[in-house]
């Protein structure tokens, strides 16, 4: 049974965001660097928080403390992000065969969210997936069955909101909007408190709170994007 | 935005640690403690258990009386299963398991006393039936015939096809946490299939297989693919001591006195031997040490003793076969070879331990002595047993003599079939005088506590502890110059009774070391040196209890620097072990005969190793004060490993010699933790498949139509496109 887990748990996890790369990324080298670029940005600030996290001594062992210093550092190197995306936005327009490339500004932030979220998504699921290979799972000591499909879900959760995370903080960076840009940190807090919930066993209190907000930011980023209701029910209408 | 930091410092305040521990570990328990029944190979064989390379996993489930045994072979549906067994119930219920051994995955095997046991033996019903000297009925496959060991289970010969785990009464905590876990997940055991279970893992993969033959020839033969060993012969050192020192010169006629040394189970790393072999190796040793008490030093007699602890004999006697087979070819004491002819007596402490437990009440211990009479050893044998009768008769202990060629299993069976061989080889295979000239060679006894059946219901078995001989440790101090108090002081001071089992076991030694005097000297000893209970009780100690005692600790080697290596506090194992490792146990026997019976000499360490009479070996032990004592002793060790292994060769098969190896294994270990019921993933399958058809319809919907969707586009980028138009189009890079 438990090899059956570890696959359901990887397609739940990484099955929207391989389909996300191989229909919108896979087919431009650009893209990929970008989207490589920033799944090592983000592997730069979980270096940088794990660094505070082993200096701070005292803290060590409160998860809440390293928490906020990692969600701060990736903030932080998402702004880098922005930063080196918008420097060398010509460069890489230039060596790239797609000239489209640069019609939607938001192209590159939704590539580089993506690199963020995957990365992430990599790092929170791993471990857990390889404990799921068995014999065993959770319940001996308390904890439930369930507890594979919910890291899953929170795993998908996660990678999704960062790709959305970072379009919106682009969008924010680009318009001086530093509403949109304290918004993605404030709710990219949220999220990581609440998932300290995971340790007391309250799934759904994690996961239900966390697709809202998924929701939400999905919304946020679909008007930062440019997209509005009408233009959505439009699409429907109009022959392509 | 309150909210958050609320939360946040909610979090930070009662976070602590809690999941910083792995998941690994809160998904699984390890069992501790177990020992696991592992893999031996004879010459057409495999014995014992295995699991498979990746371990075995099944479903827990108690079986507590025939009904669950008969449930799980027959109507368990989410198997396979781990069966947890008490011992009282294992007999029973093994037989059922290995007749339909489909829906068990192993068993674990765990003693509560408080539930009661009388009786628990895998060996055989006739040990070492195969190796059994000319006159031998005893067969484990006709069910008329009689046997030895009639509780034996012979599983410990079996091929197994699950592997065990045995847990000892110290570990009973470990059984309660598997308990608990299969209370709370396997109770309703109607409804198993498809819900989480509380599952145990068990791993004991073992790498030899098939038969001795095969396994050698694998690691011998796979030094060119990878070196790796799967087996090891069994085997170890024998010990002998002789009363007077040897020599070529002079050659004397000897009294053989022997016993065994080691005992087995089923299980690596239990085998207690209380009953089975450790009172008669202690009798051994006592007697001995009494003996060289009685013998004014310096004198000589034409008679000498030699007394002689074999190991590996539960294994079809490999320490007595390697030394009738040395004796046959002129190589054995390597100082003073015997012959079979030098032997005017074979005298052998069999197992002596098994009905001091029924005789706890009262001062009988009846013994028996097994011998093989005929015309010409009529005498010699009937002198014997008169003098051990007077000598026993002193302490109301009782002595009855069984004239039989049916001997009980002992080491005695390898010197006859030795002499049984060498008979053919003179006069032809169909001498029908042959089995009457056996017995002229040598006179022939063995010495046990038991007429037709075992009175040791433990023999060779993992229970086979200290309480089966009902053995209560005194604790009292030894003199700083080695002496004892007598048993005689002890009984009178109130210490110990006359029905404890070191006083008993002490008597028979004073009664062995008479009789011997009188054989050696010609006439009936008149001083007053008995063996003391004091002493026994301190062996009995060290060899079932703990090896941290005080007579191993001054039977040491004396380490050259200051630092004390401390003995573990538990008994040494008796099992032979494998040739490549010696083991403890006979180190232990033949530094105590050294110590002893042994010379005290006046000699710093340089002087004592710079000692060479050819007759004596000098060992520097750390003595009765700790500070290192020279000793000139007759002990010597000699090797116990099977002919068979030193023969180029041999032909497996042909039974002549112990075949015995031990498969190598790499880990054994038992974890106990809940196998999920398969909810989780089809949970994770069906969302998961769900949301990705979800997310390719969007992207694609979001790709295909994004001109008609996001109509609000911010504006293209902030530097004009053409900048740099045709200067990267020239270059590769």
């Amino acid at each position: 049974m438990t090899v059956a887990e570890f696959f359901s748990c990887s397609l739940l996890a990484f099955g929207p965001p391989l389909v996300m790369f191989a229909m919108t990324v896979a087919n431009d080298p650009v893209r990929i660097i970008i989207m490589i670029a920033a799944a090592f940005g983000w592997l730069l600030s979980f270096l940088l928080s794990s660094l505070i996290w082993f200096a701070v001594v005292p803290l060590r062992s409160y998860l809440a403390f390293g928490m906020i210093f990692a969600v701060i550092f990736q903030e932080a190197f998402r702004y880098g992000m922005y930063r080196l995306l918008r420097k060398t936005e010509a460069g890489l327009k230039e060596i790239s065969d797609n000239h489209e490339i640069g019609s939607n500004k938001l192209e590159m932030a939704y590539v580089s969210g993506l690199g963020f979220g995957l990365m992430s998504g990599a790092f929170a699921l791993v471990n857990v997936l390889a404990d799921s290979i068995g014999p065993g799972t959770l319940g001996l000591h308390g904890g439930s069955e369930y507890f594979f499909v919910t890291s899953a879900a929170m795993t998908l959760c996660m990678i999704l909101l960062n790709t959305f995370w970072s379009i919106i903080f682009f969008n924010g960076c680009d318009e001086k909007s530093y509403l949109k840009v304290g918004w993605v940190i404030k709710s990219h807090l949220f999220v990581s408190a609440l998932s300290l919930l995971n340790s007391k066993g309250l799934y759904a209190a994690t996961i239900i709170p966390s697709y809202l907000v998924l929701i939400v930011n999905a919304v946020v980023a679909f008007k930062c994007a440019g997209g509005t209701f009408k233009s959505l029910t439009q699409s429907f209408t109009v022959r392509s | 935005m309150y909210f958050h930091i609320i939360l946040l410092l909610l979090g930070a305040l009662c976070n602590k640690l809690s999941i910083s521990e792995r998941l690994h570990e809160q998904i699984y328990s390890s069992i501790e403690g177990g020992a696991a029944c592992f893999r031996r190979l004879n010459g057409s064989h495999q014995a014992g258990c295995s699991s498979a390379n990746n371990g075995a996993v099944g479903v827990v489930h108690f079986v507590i009386d025939q009904t669950d045994a008969n449930w799980l072979v027959n109507n368990a549906s989410a198997g396979p299963y781990m069966a947890i067994v008490s011992t009282m119930m294992f007999n029973q219920v093994i037989d059922t398991f290995l007749k339909q051994p489909g829906n068990i995955a192993g068993v674990l095997l765990f003693h509560n006393s408080s539930l009661g046991i009388f009786a628990f033996s895998q060996d055989s019903k006739c040990p070492n039936e195969y190796f059994s000297g000319p006159g031998s009925t005893c067969s484990s496959t006709e069910s008329s015939a009689s046997v030895w060991n009639e509780r034996g289970s012979n599983l410990m010969r079996q091929d197994i096809p699950f592997p065990i785990f045995f847990l000892p009464e110290s570990r009973l905590d470990e059984i309660k946490k598997i308990e608990e876990c299969f209370q709370r997940f396997n109770r309703d055991i109607d409804n198993q299939n498809g819900r989480p279970l509380c599952s145990v893992q068990m791993h004991s993969f073992m790498f030899a297989a098939v038969d001795s033959t095969v396994c050698m020839r694998r690691s011998a033969s796979s030094a060119l693919i990878t070196s790796a060993k799967v087996c090891d012969p069994l085997g170890d050192h024998n010990v002998y001591y002789s009363l007077l020192p040897l020599s070529k010169d002079t050659k004397k006629q000897v009294v053989m006195v022997t016993a065994r040394i080691d005992s087995a189970s089923l299980f690596d790393g239990m085998s207690p031997g209380a009953a089975s072999s450790a009172v008669g190796m202690v009798t051994l040793i006592t007697a001995a040490a009494t003996l060289s008490q009685m013998i004014p030093a310096g004198k000589t007699y034409d008679k000498n003793v030699l007394w002689t602890l074999f190991n590996g004999e539960t294994f079809d006697y490999i320490g007595s076969q390697k030394v009738a087979y040395d004796m046959r070819h002129g190589e054995w004491p390597s100082v003073a070879p015997l012959g079979f002819d030098d032997v005017v007596l074979y005298l052998e402490l069999g197992q002596i331990g098994g009905s001091l437990l029924t005789h706890m009440e009262d001062d009988d211990w009846p013994l028996n002595i097994f011998a093989p009479i005929g015309a010409n050893n009529l005498d010699v044998v009937s002198d014997i047993v008169n003098d051990m009768n007077v000598n026993l008769k002193l302490f109301n202990m009782s002595l009855q003599l069984t004239s039989t060629h049916n001997l009980p299993p002992s080491s005695l069976h390898s010197f006859r079939r030795t002499l049984q061989d060498i008979q053919e080889e003179k006069y032809g295979k169909n001498h029908s005088l042959a089995d009457v000239n056996l017995d002229n060679v040598m006179p022939q006894m063995v010495l046990v506590d038991h007429n037709d059946h075992y009175t040791n219901m433990y023999y060779n078995s993992a229970l086979d502890e200290y309480s089966k001989i009902g053995f209560d440790y005194h604790n009292i101090s030894i003199g700083n110059d080695g002496t004892f108090i007598s048993t005689k002081d002890l009984i009178a001071n109130g210490t110990m009774k006359r029905t404890d089992s070191q006083v008993k076991i002490s008597r028979l030694a004073t009664a062995v070391a008479r009789t011997l005097y009188k054989r050696v000297v010609g006439e009936s000893y008149t001083g007053n040196v008995t063996a003391s209970a004091h002493l026994v009780d301190e062996m009995l100690y060290c060899f079932l209890k703990s090896q941290a005692c005080r007579l191993l600790l001054a039977a040491d080697y004396a380490k050259s620097g200051s630092g004390e290596e401390n003995l573990p506090e538990k008994p040494a194992p008796l099992y032979v072990g494998v040739a490549a490792w010696p083991g403890t146990a006979p180190v232990f026997a033949g530094h105590l005969l050294a110590l002893l019976t042994g010379t005290h000499l006046k000699a710093n360490r340089t002087q004592c190793e710079a000692m060479d009479k050819v007759q004596y070996s000098y060992y520097w032990l750390r003595g009765w004060n700790h500070s290192g004592v020279c000793i000139q002793t007759t002990m010597n060790f000699s090797q116990a490993i099977s002919p068979a292994f030193t023969i180029s060769n041999y032909d497996f098969t042909s039974g002549e010699f112990s075949t015995w190896t031990e498969s190598v294994w790499r880990e054994l270990w038992v974890r106990v933790f809940v196998s999920a019921g398969g909810g989780g993933a089809r949970a994770a399958g069906i969302a998961g498949a769900l949301v990705t058809v979800m997310a390719a319809v969007v992207t694609y919907w979001l790709r295909t139509r994004a001109r008609y969707i996001f109509v609000d586009t911010p504006t293209g980028s902030l530097v004009s496109g053409d900048a740099a138009t045709g200067i990267l189009r020239t270059v590769n890079c």
